[in-house]
């Protein structure tokens, strides 16, 4: 049995269709496993191959990649929830209601974005702990902390703006004193006030603005910058890791190193 | 002088260690690289499966979640009827407990933009590469230093009633005294750790417990009016 | 031990030891997880609550038919432009099932019959709760800001009142409490504002405290202040449960602030009530029909008589006799705005009816207080109770401004926010509940509430408590077609001659004229039209013989004959109906056969003798008024315009319009216009 589903298998991943959309074709060579990675437009930001001791759980624990996980989540939820929400004022509202009380699994869609959200506002500050913590900051890498700097932005404001998508107290009040503090801004803080909501206090013109935000420019700006933070980890020589091993005895002291050259 | 084939070069990565690749190359040999050899996979299937675990596991955990708890949904929005006390997101409430303390301008603008700032900067901010502890060079001048900035910001939080944030930069200056009176070669361990932190470590350390301690009470422990409740007594 | 560890570790590596077989095993996890959701929806409430109702009607007889009409899924009703979407029916399946009547088990019981179809107004505008909601605990008890949990049925018609200001037949209840809101003065502190834009007067009509103590005394005062039931049964005026002192220093201030009534009572006919014959104050009592506004306790502790002016039981506990005979001989000099009309009396007539009226005391009801005299203090601390407990919200008091807003607003008191009310411990937390016994016991929310407690029975506080309960958010928002006006008074006033005429005798009190008035008695803006002028003069000389089986009637005013032709040339001129065209009034005498005719279409084609009495031996139809001597009273033209079209000038009379045509109107008009027995009146319609 397991036999003929290999051959079957074999057998597909062998057509002319599935060679002209995989070109790495089948085995299981190095070069193989390279050409997966290399030929692929979304996995090529990654290196074909990495140190060993990258993958180790007590290093990174992953942070990165899971923040990368809920934020999949959350496009996907994101997406669905979409399909059933309107940026009006109180049909919003009314939509959380249908979300509850009629949609198929909507309650349960709501809730996955929702801690998916939360989840990620959390693993992001923990990334960010994490490799200052490890020293994985430092040069080359300076440019790829900037870049997860304004990954950490983005991901607040993508929570922020999604806060007030609901409509209901929670939401509009949570807005209203966060958007206030941006009216302390000196000499220019009530017209960023006002460009923030689209007018002087939380309103319909305030959710359609954050909707276009939290779904649309934010998300892109998100996928740009998560791409160049990938691309910048290949760039920058693979993950930071330890110089964990114990030092070979063969480890010149510096001092010597010093007298040599000269 | 040492035998120049006793030479190693080596590939590493580590930049406290070596900041800069350096070739030797010696007179009589030529030039050759004798790399440390460092295990490597390959990134499909190896890692990319490992990460698609890690995803799935971490997807299950919030599907659980999703099952077994529902997002807060209050009444529709409404102008007129202010709940008591309006909190921001819980990622904000560090943020907006300070706005209790101190004037927006203060606690709205200048405190995040300096935070914001100093994240940007501190990878370029490389004064200690060596990330020697704080108080193992220039131990009196630093000292001194410390002493002031720690005694005028406890003075600052305690004039202005900041209490909440003055217990976690209270206990984070107790740590660097103790560092400070700690040597590397102490035989307590913890000791040894704090004696080993450089200035960087000791600032983004005291930057998390304040955040920590100020979101929590925010979260937690903040009732109407902004007053002081306990979460056990509602 | 050791094996169950060899075991586990085995198992853990036969599943996880490979990346891709753990990659496998927890993807097949995760879609596990992920079905749960789906699952759930389909094991729901409401899908339980279906199949039980299935299940119910399959062993009816009608399961068929109840079958076809069921329809399976949510169920909703939605109207956008009232905020509708209630999906109550989701589990109510049967409430349009006429053959479910028997059923007793929510949630399949059938809907008692409404004027409106279920589905035109849904369910939540009236039963609140949560309309969206697909669950119990959400649908009916939700906590969230802005969704009031089901109401109690008890209240539900608040619901009516949202759309219908009106007085609507079906809904005594609501009609009561808002009648109760004027009448027990709760309008003259809080503000109620109805839907309509109008703001709700007080007919309560507390009496002006300016000439106090020309009236009574500080010992009554004091005595009525500490419990104004103990006076009269019947007294709108709450009990504030004043200490001793309190009161004393009240009664110092409002006798202290009190002016002498300009204008010495004449104390001349003094001597005559004294010397006059109380049984003839008895009668003139009668004849007077004081008892159409004025209760008396009887023997059986029963009150008789109308509420429109105070209870009279013991008014000779209260009055001074010399103030009683000034009000009986002229009111509108002590008070210019009083309900109470200026009967004509002669000076004997009113000394008989002082002297009537001061027998009504209690012995029982002793206003012997001994207060001493008042000292400054006492006074300064009266006007600071005063000021303090709002008295002159509802009274005219010299020197206190009448205080804007002194209670809360209660325009919106039906969506009240739980969150913003104060619950007492043990309470049920819910605003019915809020507001029933904040109306019970006002002092148990704590010493600092003002409110007093307002005398209500229990009956009266649920019908108070429903009228506030239709003050909702909803009715405020609600489209403006869907909302049908109640009556407001207008400002209309009678002008010249007659006009000063019927504002002395007070003819507003009891009829309506142009829409402002009372309803006690008919509304006369087309009286000009419908009656002849002869018979108004006669009824004006002497009604009182007018249908004496009421209590209610019309009093006689001893007008002069200047007076009456006044009066009669007024109303016949200015009360016209602009439905009826003098110049084509059918004639008032008619050929005979005519005649004939109508009698036969009076007494077989619309059987009008079902309801009328036409010929007093013969018809028996005591529905409508009698009509025996309608020829003398009613004009042809209007006799005409009613046949044609009752409502048109009657609006909400409950003659029905038969569509008579013009011939068979005229003939009928004929005959009922001969319709004159001799000698005796017959009462209006």
């Amino acid at each position: 049995m397991p036999g003929k589903t290999d051959k079957i298998l074999e057998q597909v991943e062998q057509s002319r269709v599935w060679r002209s959309i995989f070109r790495s074709g089948r085995g299981t060579s190095t070069l193989h496993n390279a050409l997966a990675i290399q030929q692929s437009v979304f996995l090529h930001l990654f290196s074909t191959k990495v140190r060993k001791r990258m993958l180790s759980v007590s290093s990174t624990w992953y942070l990165g990649t899971l923040t990368l996980g809920t934020f999949f989540i959350l496009i996907v939820t994101g997406v669905l929830l979409m399909l059933y929400y309107h940026p009006s004022v109180p049909q919003a509202y009314a939509d959380m209601k249908d979300l509850q009380f009629v949609v198929s699994s909507g309650l349960f869609l709501r809730n996955l974005h929702r801690w998916s959200a939360q989840a990620m506002v959390f693993l992001v500050f923990a990334h960010m702990f994490k490799v200052f913590y490890r020293g994985a900051y430092r040069a080359p890498r300076e440019f790829n902390w900037v870049v997860g700097v304004v990954l950490l932005l983005i991901t607040l404001l993508l929570s922020y703006t999604g806060y007030l998508l609901p409509w209901d107290q929670l939401a509009y009040w949570a807005i209203t004193v966060g958007s206030n503090i941006s009216a302390a801004v000196p000499l220019v803080g009530s017209k960023i006030h006002f460009l923030l909501l689209g007018g002087n206090q939380v309103d319909a013109n305030a959710l359609l603005r954050f909707y276009v935000l939290h779904c649309l420019i934010l998300p892109l700006a998100a996928l740009l910058f998560v791409a160049v933070h990938f691309w910048r980890i290949r760039k920058d020589g693979g993950l930071y890791v330890h110089q964990s091993e114990p030092k070979k005895a063969g480890v010149v002291d510096e001092t010597e190193l010093v007298k040599e050259v000269q | 002088m040492s035998d120049p084939k006793d030479f190693v070069a080596g590939v590493d990565s580590d930049q406290r260690r070596s900041p800069t690749r350096v070739v030797f190359v010696t007179r009589r040999t030529s030039a050759q690289v004798k790399a440390n050899y460092e295990e490597q996979v390959q990134t499909y299937p190896e890692v990319l499966f490992r990460v698609l675990l890690a995803v799935e596991i971490l997807a299950i955990v919030l599907v659980v979640m999703a099952l077994l708890f529902n997002a807060p949904l209050e009444g529709i929005a409404d102008a007129t009827h202010t709940p008591n006390p309006a909190k921001a997101p819980w990622y904000f409430l560090g943020l907006q407990e300070l706005l209790h303390y101190f004037p927006p301008v203060v606690a709205g603008v200048l405190v995040p933009t300096m935070l914001v700032v100093s994240l940007i900067i501190i990878p370029y901010f490389n004064i200690n590469i060596e990330a020697a502890g704080l108080f193992l060079q220039h131990r009196q001048r630093r000292l001194r230093i410390f002493y002031l900035t720690a005694i005028g910001l406890l003075v600052f939080l305690v004039a202005f009633h900041v209490y909440v944030a003055a217990v976690p930069t209270l206990i984070v200056a107790i740590a660097m005294v103790i560092a400070a009176n700690s040597s590397p070669a102490s035989h307590s361990a913890p000791r040894r750790y704090l004696a080993s932190k450089p200035m960087a470590w000791w600032v983004m350390t005291w930057f998390l417990f304040e955040l920590i301690v100020l979101t929590a009470v925010g979260t937690f422990f903040r009732g109407p009016g902004w007053s002081w409740v306990l979460p056990w007594r509602s | 031990m050791k094996s169950v560890k060899q075991l586990i570790s085995s198992v853990w590596r036969a599943l996880f030891g490979d990346t891709m077989r753990a990659f496998a095993i927890v993807s097949v996890i995760l879609m596990l997880t992920l079905a749960i959701a789906p699952a759930k929806d389909h094991f729901s409430q409401w899908h339980r609550y279906q199949n039980g109702y299935l299940s119910m009607i399959s062993d009816r007889g009608d399961a068929i038919s109840l079958r076809r009409r069921f329809e399976p899924g949510i169920q909703q009703i939605w109207h956008p432009e009232i905020g509708v979407v209630d999906r109550c029916e989701t589990c109510h399946e049967g409430l349009k099932e006429a053959s479910l009547a028997d059923v007793t088990t929510q949630p399949f019981r059938k809907h008692p019959v409404i004027p409106h179809p279920l589905d035109r107004y849904g369910c939540t505008i009236c039963h609140r709760g949560q309309g969206p909601a697909t669950t119990v605990e959400e649908a009916h008890d939700s906590k969230l800001a802005g969704v009031d949990p089901i109401l109690p049925a008890r209240y539900i018609e608040s619901g009516c009142g949202q759309c219908h200001q009106n007085a609507l037949t079906g809904t005594p209840q609501l009609n009561l409490g808002r009648q109760y809101l004027a009448q027990y003065g709760c309008v003259n502190c809080h503000m109620v504002k109805t839907p309509d834009g109008t703001v709700m007067k007080a007919t309560d009509n507390p009496p002006s405290l300016e000439h106090i103590a020309d009236k009574t005394t500080r010992d009554w005062i004091f005595t009525w202040l500490k419990n104004p039931q103990a006076y009269a049964a019947s007294a709108t005026m709450p009990n504030y449960k004043l200490s001793d002192a309190d009161a004393s220093d009240l009664s110092a201030f409002l006798i202290s602030s009190s002016k002498p009534q300009a204008g010495d009572v004449d104390a001349t006919i003094i001597p005559a009530a004294k010397n006059a014959d109380p049984s003839a104050g008895a009668s003139l009592y009668g004849e007077s029909f004081c008892a159409t506004c004025h209760a008396v306790q009887n023997a059986a502790g029963n009150l008789v008589g109308g509420d429109v002016g105070p209870e009279l039981t013991r008014v000779g506990n209260k009055v001074k006799p010399a103030w009683l005979q000034a009000w009986i001989e002229n009111p509108r000099v002590y008070d210019e705005h009083t309900l109470m009309p200026h009967y004509r009396f002669t000076p004997q007539q009113v000394a008989m009816l002082t002297g009537y009226l001061m027998s009504k005391s209690d012995s029982d009801y002793s206003t012997d207080a001994h207060l001493g005299t008042a000292t400054p203090a006492q006074i300064a601390h009266g006007r600071k109770l005063v000021v303090e407990l709002g008295c002159a919200a509802c009274h005219t008091i010299n020197g206190v401004k009448k205080p804007d807003n002194f209670a809360p607003d209660l325009s919106q008191i039906g969506s009240k926010p739980l969150a913003q009310l104060i619950f007492l411990p043990g309470m049920k937390q819910t605003l019915p509940t809020y507001i029933a016994s904040k109306i019970k016991d006002p002092g148990s929310f704590g010493p600092a509430m003002k409110m007093p407690q307002v005398p209500v029975t229990d009956a009266q506080r649920e019908a108070l408590t429903t009228a506030l309960l239709s003050l909702s958010d909803r009715s405020q928002t609600m489209p403006d077609k869907l909302r049908i006006a109640g009556f407001h008074q207008t400002t209309y006033e009678p002008a010249g001659h007659a006009g000063k005429l019927m504002a002395d005798l007070a003819c507003m009190s009891c009829h309506r004229i142009n829409g402002h008035g009372s309803d006690m008695a008919p509304d006369l803006s087309y009286e000009g039209s419908a009656v002849q002028a002869q018979w108004l003069d006669s009824f004006l000389k002497n009604p009182n013989t007018l249908r004496p089986a009421l209590t209610r009637r019309m009093p006689r005013f001893n007008l002069s004959d200047a007076d009456r032709k006044t009066l009669t040339d007024y109303i016949m001129v200015a009360y016209q109906s602009p439905a009826i065209d003098p110049d084509k009034a059918p004639p008032a005498v008619n050929p005979p056969a005519l005649v004939e005719q109508g009698r036969q279409l009076f007494y077989s084609k619309y059987a009008c003798q079902s309801c009328h009495t036409a010929n007093t031996n013969t018809d028996k139809g005591y529905i409508g008024p009698v009509l025996a001597q309608v020829g003398t009273r009613l004009q042809p033209a209007w006799i005409y315009a009613w046949l044609k079209n009752p409502q048109a000038l009657r609006p909400g009379t409950i003659e029905p319009n038969q569509n008579i045509s013009d011939e068979d109107a005229r003939a009928m008009t004929a005959f009922l216009m001969t319709l004159k027995s001799a000698g005796k009146q017959e009462g209006k319609q």
